[in-house]
């Protein structure tokens, strides 16, 4: 009898619990989903992504930026798992979503397909540019993580003192780390005169001192690496004893790292330390530490909503910011045009952002465009070096030529 | 047998036949009967949202992947910490001919049961293989072996560009006989063909637990040197049961790679594997019907949580992470609590259920 | 040939982390026969213990690094008393199953606090200049740790000989009835074996949040590193787990020194591991130094 009780028990505390929904208001409201792994690996950025994008979405509300109506955002943890994500995405569509937020590289191009599909523009997390080939729905927010290494490349070919540079890739163990791999080999095939001289694929190394010593002993000047932080903290801090990191940039006799828009942030000075001085990073986001009516925009928004001051001025803040407002922004566009706002119309306006359209996000160095074959949104990447515990811009924003050239 | 086969209550066994049948009374059957069709037509009837759906279908695919486990550690006392890598192994069979001959290609589109049937019978290849340590290796030691196993399915599959370095493979939708199985019954269709496989599996493994090669697993799970001096083989069986798991597995993950359309390296991790044997525990060791409660009662935890989560992200906004640390706890909980004081699971539940509604209204 | 040394005296210091996270294994394998999954959550437990003592509480990072081994002495004690007491006695699946029921619960807590999705780091205190040994390069928290290993591993050898409760937990683990009957209260020896595992596993921890930094999927998968080593030396030989770990830290430096990026191979020290694992369990499941048990079929 006693399960007979629990049983019952269990069935009522969970009828109650589906129940607890909130009614839906008078107004238009407009549901936009965003699935990402607030919780499990890679967490410490979905942590942050997940309140920039939940932030914006409540300023958008909170100053009626669409009138009348409101977004109704959904955010849910998946765990990194792509079986969650696809029940989150399911689970969305029957909630009438009208835009999707998605986070992890695997999950974006398992559910490819699918997007294709119920024709649903998709926004991820991840600049994986093995996510847009295929596609017509997904839209990259930044340019993609091989642009990224493509534009570390074009720098330091064009910033080295001699010869041909030679360079080491060190990369993340997966289709994130790899992708970019390809496509800097196809570079140098397609003309920029640089070496490649190892790629290495690390693993969970205590200990990098040997492929240190391996690389200076092959003469490697440069590293391009595309994975986490906390790899290349290890990777930072095993050359800073060792000396060999770079003082400046192309300093002969010493390594100079570069790192593509995961690898750096403030996380990375956290864990590298003093090590992290002269380290170089690209990505498309204006950083904090860099004065700019932009960083103010941004920490005001985190002090706004009671964000510590870790998340405010975490680049990871940032990327949620940018794709919650460009959400927001063809909503606001479709309204305008006196259009329903559905998924198709939404899709149609990001297509036509490019040109005079193209929309100006405060956290971005560049404006973001779209079109038929351009699915990256910001193009333009800004270069970052660790100067003094702070990363500081080197350089104005540019945009890589390579990447067309080997498409 | 009682003179009244339909309401017998108790215990009227005279011959071992009677003893090892499936359904001792008509209502038995009869009951049975109408809970299969009910599981076939409530569809009919009840339109469920697609993520209900799909969680359906996903407690139906660890059916049957825990069917194949709880072959080999409930009833064979063989601990396998790898069962994910088996089910990776059948979905990896059709992605990989995906990716060979075209993800469009007849073969996967038209062929498909015995697309399933192919990934079952790569599962039982690789399953003896693996079982091979069992043959001098026991509890511990071959928990770690089966470990081992996982770890390098994992950096193979991660590694080479057969298996598209971890990179999802896509599998292409297929099509019965009224054409093209669409993207709007695509999880209806699946469930029912899940079920049916569910249906037939479970009546193997039944059948099988009443045959010699049944009961001589569970002899060489309780005592293998007893099992030897009788005659049986421990050796043979315990390799056979691997395998036996492996096919299992391997229909389990190649009807999930036909469910996910393809296969992903994320979805066969330890992790994963760490599931599967807690719905096997937390359903009951070494009983059948636990094979149905673990998955079901594990996913809906899962499920529950995440509402909760939600729930309390309403009230709370900024408690989103608070709440998220709930699933992982609660996921921990239910195993020890489970094995702390139920150890024998939700089947242990069921069995008391029974024979109290057997016995009724006699009490003993 | 100083590439050669450095790749020797790296796999020296990273295997004496290893070793320092295998002895808390051993430990608790050795007095209760139970095979600890959670270790790696301990250990991960133990260096945000230290963290927050040394950052949070401003303690000096000496004191704050022997007050963790303390707090995780009775922490794990009391994770023994509250899930493991009553399984005594059960099927071994079932306690290696509450064990990894346990390495959700503890992932669990550690999600709802902060350090779960986010990087720290410990403040530098050691000096920042490498050691150079002919041509090598080590850092101070290396040797640290090495150092730490080799200390902790003399006081267990000590412990064990000679001191009474060291005894008795050799003598729990290899006969339980017999140590009862003598007097020995087994569940006490269970408790403790476990509150030195979690000594160790601070101490591992601390060690090695100080090398790669907080994060937490670094720290997690750390702990399943812990078997190849363990059942290289045998699960119930402290001696084996020290050596065991020196040689697979030798394994994987000499893997990535080697063997990565020749014939296309890359991360071959994640894997050699586990292979090197299944070939031992095929022809010699007790490791290097353990006790030597037949379990043929």
């Amino acid at each position: 009898m006693k399960t007979k009780k629990i049983s019952i028990g269990i069935i009522v505390s969970v009828v109650v619990l589906m129940l607890a929904m909130p009614v839906s208001a008078v107004a238009e409201e407009y549901m936009i989903g965003l699935s990402l792994a607030i919780t499990g690996p890679t967490s410490d950025a979905g942590n942050p992504y997940a309140k920039g994008v939940e932030d914006y979405f409540r300023y958008a509300n909170d100053m009626k930026l669409l009138g009348k109506d409101t977004i109704k955002y959904e955010i849910r943890d998946d765990k990194y798992e792509t079986a969650i994500t696809k029940r989150n995405f399911e689970e969305y569509l029957d909630m009438g979503m009208v835009f999707y937020l998605n986070y992890s590289t695997g999950s974006t191009l398992a559910l490819k397909r699918d997007f294709e599909e119920v024709k649903m523009p998709t926004l991820p997390a991840s600049y994986h540019a093995g996510n847009i080939e295929d596609s017509d729905y997904v839209f990259l927010p930044i340019a993609s993580y091989s642009a990224q290494a493509i534009g570390l490349a074009e720098y330091l070919v064009a910033n080295h003192d001699g010869k041909t540079p030679k360079v080491a890739m060190y990369v993340h163990p997966s289709a994130f780390g790899r992708g970019p791999v390809e496509d800097v080999k196809a570079t140098v095939k397609a003309g920029l005169d640089m070496e490649i001289v190892e790629v290495v694929e690390h693993g969970k190394d205590l200990d990098v001192t040997g492929m240190l010593q391996r690389w200076k002993s092959k003469g490697v000047q440069y590293v391009i690496s595309q994975t986490v932080q906390s790899p290349v903290a290890t990777l930072l801090k095993g050359a800073s004893r060792m000396d060999l990191v770079a003082g400046s940039f192309g300093e002969k006799g010493k390594i100079t790292f570069m790192g593509a828009h995961y690898t750096g942030g403030n996380d990375l000075i956290a864990l590298a330390g003093k090590a992290a001085e002269n380290f170089y990073w690209t990505t498309s986001f204006i950083t904090t530490s860099e004065e700019s009516y932009a960083a103010d925009t941004q920490i005001a928004l985190a002090e706004r909503y009671n964000r510590d001051d870790k998340t405010a001025n975490s680049h990871n803040y940032a990327a949620g910011i940018i794709v919650a407002e460009v959400a927001t922004e063809v909503i606001q566009r479709a309204k305008a045009r006196g259009e329903e706002v559905n998924k198709k119309t939404l899709y149609q306006e990001l297509l036509a952002m490019n040109g005079m359209n193209a929309f100006y996000s405060g956290t971005a160095v560049g404006p973001v465009t779209y079109s038929k074959d351009d699915h990256q949104g910001v193009d333009t990447l800004q270069l970052y070096a660790v100067q003094n515990g702070e990363f500081r811009a080197v350089g104005k924003p540019f945009i890589p030529e390579y990447t067309d050239k080997i498409k | 047998m009682s003179a009244n086969r339909w309401l017998a209550t108790g215990n009227y066994f005279t011959t071992y036949r009677e003893e090892q049948r499936i359904f001792f009374t008509h209502i038995d059957r009869l009951l049975f009967a109408a809970f299969l069709t009910a599981l076939f037509a409530w569809p009919f009837f009840f339109q469920a949202s697609s993520k209900y759906m799909l969680i359906f279908d996903n407690i139906l695919v660890a059916v049957i992947a825990v069917l194949g486990l709880n072959l080999v550690t409930g009833f064979g006392g063989l601990i396998s910490v790898g069962h994910a890598a088996f089910v990776g192994v059948g979905a990896y069979t059709v992605a990989c001919l995906a990716q060979i001959i075209g993800d469009q290609h007849v073969l996967i589109t038209h062929a498909w049961p015995l697309m399933i049937v192919a990934g079952g019978l790569t599962g039982a290849v690789f399953g003896l293989i693996v079982g091979l340590p069992a043959l001098r290796l026991r509890h511990l030691y071959l928990l770690m072996a089966t470990l081992s196993f996982q770890m390098i399915f994992q950096w193979v599959v991660g590694f080479m560009d057969f298996f598209n370095q971890g990179q999802f493979i896509y599998v292409g939708r297929v099509y019965w006989f009224t054409g093209e199985v669409g993207r709007s019954v695509h999880y209806n269709f699946w469930y029912y063909a899940l079920l049916i496989t569910v249906v037939i599996l479970g009546f193997g493994v039944r059948n099988l637990l009443r045959t010699r090669y049944g009961r001589s697993l569970v002899a060489v799970r309780d005592n293998d040197r007893a099992a030897d001096a009788m005659g049986m083989h421990p050796g043979f069986t315990k390799v056979s049961a691997f395998g036996l798991a492996g096919f299992f597995a391997g229909v389990a993950g190649a009807m999930q790679a036909y469910l996910n359309r393809g296969a992903g390296f994320e979805t066969f991790t330890l992790h994963e594997s760490i599931q599967y044997l807690a719905m096997t525990i937390v359903g009951g060791l070494g009983s059948l019907p636990g094979t149905f409660f673990g998955p079901a009662a594990i996913k809906m935890l899962d499920l529950q949580m995440e509402n909760l989560a939600e729930w309390a992200g309403h009230l709370l906004p900024s408690s989103l992470d608070l709440a998220t640390g709930l699933r992982p706890l609660s996921f921990g909980l239910v195993i020890v609590l489970f094995l702390m004081f139920e150890p024998r699971g939700i089947a242990n539940w069921w069995r008391i259920l029974r024979s109290y509604v057997k016995l009724w209204p006699f009490r003993y | 040939m100083s590439y050669f040394l450095q790749l020797v005296f790296s796999g020296i210091v990273v295997g004496s982390i290893y070793a320092l996270a295998a002895i808390g294994f051993v430990l608790i394998y050795k007095s209760s026969r139970v095979l600890n999954l959670a270790h790696g959550q301990i250990i991960a437990t133990g260096a945000y213990i230290t963290y927050v003592l040394t950052v949070w509480m401003g303690v000096p990072i000496y004191i704050s690094f022997v007050m963790s081994m303390i707090v995780t002495f009775f922490l794990a004690m009391s994770v023994e008393r509250i899930f493991l007491r009553r399984l005594i006695g059960e099927p071994i699946i079932s306690v290696i199953m509450v064990t990894i029921g346990l390495m959700s619960i503890i992932d669990g807590l550690i999600y709802l606090t902060p350090f779960g999705s986010e990087n720290f780091s410990f403040p530098p205190f050691l000096p920042r200049e490498p050691i150079i040994l002919w041509g090598t390069y080590l850092s101070y928290t290396q040797v640290t740790g090495v150092v730490i290993t080799f200390i902790l591993i003399g006081a267990f050898s000590w412990f064990f000989k000679k001191s009474t409760v060291g005894i008795s937990m050799r003598a729990v683990s290899d006969d339980q009835m017999a140590s009862m009957s003598i007097g020995i209260s087994v569940p006490k020896v269970f408790g403790l074996a476990w509150a030195t595992a979690g000594l160790t596993a601070a101490a591992a921890g601390g060690i090695l949040g100080n090398i790669t930094g907080l994060n937490f999927d670094t720290l997690h998968a750390f702990g399943i590193l812990v078997f190849p080593v363990v059942i290289l030396g045998g699960l119930d030989s402290l001696l084996g787990a020290v050596v065991a770990g020196i040689l697979m830290g030798l394994i994987q430096q000499f893997a990535g020194g080697y063997l990565d990026g020749n014939w296309g191979l890359n991360g071959t020290g994640q894997v050699l591991p586990y292979i090197l694992l299944l070939v031992l369990l095929l022809f010699k499941p007790h490791g290097l130094f353990g006790t030597y048990e037949i379990e043929r079929v």
